[in-house]
């Protein structure tokens, strides 16, 4: 628990650091202006939504391989972080179109593929809360969680498959030299949040898959009545 | 927007920071909130045993 905080501490340090020199010490973009310095929270969240994905992505197939019940509550825990990343980058991302593109939201395949995404990883979510079988909603959440991560190449890729509206990756070979440090501490900000999230929602959802299974079965109206 | 160039825009700059901020307030004191009820339930359920 300790190291989580400890995560989660880091992380906003890094942020507050990052962004003070995002907002006032670095350069305005040329074109684009002070709106460029949304770049800072936007990409950082991308790169980090992405590792999320994968995290859950890789526990599913863990726990699919070990059907070991700590790899569904880390496979939980991804899903909720990646979603909630997923809900901040395309907010973020709407209010940088808007002064750019001159539209909050356009159906472009970068967008609409994380879009897709998000809403998969929300279905995902819901469906674990109708399942009362910790073990059958671990193989269902697993198997869709698979099936929704293809999504993830396509988004990572579809800025180059398709001549989009949105720009192409932000990298430090993309960007002038004079945007890395914010963009690199920024992004080990984000990332050190995630981590710290990601292990207290693991750890919470240990403790409620714990609960469930000290459960008393449920017996039916039968059953009780042969019982009796 | 002049020239194709973005003037001003600080009111998005502090708009999407601050989005991205409340996100992740509102989801770390949610989930210390929820784990901290979590553990006391545990505390409570480990007494009665």
């Amino acid at each position: 628990m300790r190291k989580a905080y400890g995560f989660i501490v880091l992380g906003v340090v890094l942020l507050l650091v990052g962004s003070y020199v995002g907002l006032f010490v670095a350069p305005a973009e040329e074109y684009m202006g002070q709106v460029q310095r949304i770049m800072y929270v936007h990409v950082p969240t991308a790169w980090n939504w992405m590792l999320a994905v994968l995290f859950a992505f890789g526990s599913s197939i863990a726990f699919l391989f070990t059907a070991n019940t700590k790899w569904d509550a880390r496979q939980e825990a991804g899903l909720e972080v990646a979603t909630l990343f997923a809900f901040l980058l395309c907010c973020q991302g709407s209010i940088w179109a808007k002064p750019t593109w001159g539209v909050w939201w356009d159906w472009d395949p970068r967008l609409t593929s994380v879009a897709v995404l998000l809403f998969a990883f929300l279905g995902i979510l819901a469906l674990r809360q109708f399942v009362d079988d910790p073990q059958r909603r671990a193989v269902w959440s697993a198997v869709a969680t698979i099936i929704a991560s293809v999504d993830l190449p396509i988004v990572y890729y579809s800025v180059k498959w398709w001549n989009s509206l949105h720009q192409q990756q932000s990298n430090p070979n993309t960007v002038s030299s004079q945007f890395h440090l914010p963009l690199r501490v920024n992004a080990f900000g984000v990332l050190f949040l995630m981590i710290g999230f990601i292990m207290l929602r693991t750890r919470l959802a240990n403790y409620r898959l714990a609960r469930e299974m000290a459960m008393p079965p449920v017996v039916s109206a039968d059953q009780a009545g042969e019982l009796a | 927007m002049t020239g194709g160039v973005v003037v001003g825009g600080w009111g998005f700059v502090i708009a999407a920071y601050t989005v991205t901020a409340i996100g992740f307030l509102i989801y770390g004191v949610m989930l210390i909130t929820k784990l901290r009820d979590e553990q006391s339930r545990a505390a409570a359920d480990g007494d009665k045993q």
